[in-house]
C-alpha cells in the first residue's frame, strides 16, 4: 500500500473512530493525536468521574486499563489491513506509580506483531506534563478474524447495533 | 464488615459510582458484587458488548475490597493485573466474585471471576496484586 493510501486509510479510521465513539470510549472523550502503522497516541482529558476521591486528586487504575484496551483496539485496526473482528484474549497492566495528576493522560499503543489469528500489542500511559511521568505499561493479545467487511465498515455504515 | 457499610464506602468513590455496582456478599476471603449493564459500559459500538476495561475495572475494584482489614483501611495500592477474556461480554448484569489467594503483611494476591448468568460460563477471569503498605 502506498504512503498516501495509507495516510488516507488512517485518517478515515481515525475519523470513524472519533465520530462513532459510544459507551465508555465516548465517556473518556478521547482524541487521536497520532495514528499510523507504528502505533497510536490518544489523549484523554482529566475527568473527575474517573477518580478515587471526591476532590479529584487521583485517577482509578481501572481507567488506565480501559484506556490501554481501547488504544490497543485502534492500533490493531491501523496495523492489520483486513481485520474483520478482534477479541481481547488477555490484558496485562503494570501500575508504575499513583495516577495523581489533573493533567491530560496520553496513551501509546502499538500492534508489534501479527499472525493469521493473533495480534500482540504493547502500550504505555503518561501524563502530559513537563517530565512525561509514566504511570502504566500494558500488553495484550487479540484473536483476529480476517476478511472483507471489517468492524470499521460496519461502524461506518451504521450496521447492526451501530 | 456490614454490606450496607461497605456499599456506603463504595458510594463515596466517584469512579465506583460511575460503574454502578452493588456488593451482595462479603466475608474475610471473598466478595461478590453485581453491576447492571449501562450504555456507558459499552466497548464495541457494533455489538454493544461491555468494554474490556470496564470488566477489568469492576473485577479490580471488587478484588481491592477483599483485602481491606476494615472499613477505615486506606485502599490497597494496585501493583498489576492480568485479565483473561473468555467469552463475549454481552449486555446484561455482570457479576464478579473476588477471592483472596494470599494476603501477607505487604502483598495480597486476589483471583476474580466475572459472569453474566451462569458462573460456570465466565466472561473473564482476573489476577490482581496489591501493595498493602
Amino acid at each position: 500500500m502506498s504512503d498516501t493510501k495509507d495516510a488516507e486509510r488512517f485518517a478515515m479510521i481515525a475519523s470513524v473512530w472519533n465520530s462513532r465513539a459510544k459507551g465508555l470510549i465516548a465517556e473518556m472523550d478521547l482524541k487521536i493525536e497520532r495514528a499510523d502503522r507504528q502505533g497510536v497516541e490518544i489523549r484523554m482529558p482529566f475527568n473527575p468521574d474517573f477518580c478515587l476521591d471526591e476532590e479529584g486528586t487521583m485517577l482509578h487504575g481501572g481507567v488506565l486499563t480501559a484506556l490501554l484496551d481501547s488504544a490497543f483496539g485502534l492500533a490493531n485496526f491501523l496495523a492489520i489491513d483486513d481485520v474483520q473482528t478482534m477479541a481481547t484474549l488477555d490484558l496485562r497492566v503494570d501500575y508504575l506509580r499513583p495516577a495523581s495528576s489533573r493533567a491530560d493522560v496520553i496513551v501509546f499503543a502499538d500492534c508489534y506483531r501479527q499472525t493469521r489469528h493473533i495480534a500482540f500489542g504493547t502500550g504505555k500511559i503518561w501524563f502530559d506534563t513537563a517530565d512525561c511521568e509514566e504511570v502504566a505499561r500494558g500488553s495484550a493479545t487479540f484473536a483476529l478474524t480476517r476478511g472483507k467487511g471489517s468492524l470499521l465498515d460496519k461502524m461506518n455504515t451504521g450496521g447492526p447495533g451501530g | 464488615m456490614k454490606l450496607s457499610d461497605i456499599q456506603a464506602r463504595c458510594d463515596r468513590v466517584p469512579f465506583f459510582r460511575h460503574l454502578g455496582f452493588s456488593v451482595t456478599e462479603a466475608n474475610d476471603t471473598h466478595f461478590v458484587a453485581r453491576m447492571p449493564f449501562e450504555q456507558r459500559h459499552i466497548g464495541n459500538p457494533v455489538l454493544d458488548t461491555y468494554h474490556g476495561g470496564i470488566i477489568a475495572s469492576f473485577m479490580e475494584i471488587i478484588a481491592s475490597l477483599t483485602v481491606l482489614d476494615d472499613l477505615e483501611s486506606p485502599p490497597p495500592k494496585p501493583i498489576n493485573l492480568t485479565v483473561d477474556y473468555l467469552r463475549p461480554g454481552l449486555p446484561g448484569t455482570l457479576n464478579t466474585r473476588a477471592t483472596v489467594s494470599r494476603k501477607g503483611r505487604r502483598m495480597a494476591s486476589v483471583e476474580t471471576i466475572a459472569w453474566l448468568e451462569d458462573e460456570g460460563k465466565p466472561v473473564a477471569k482476573g489476577l490482581f496484586h496489591f501493595l498493602l503498605v
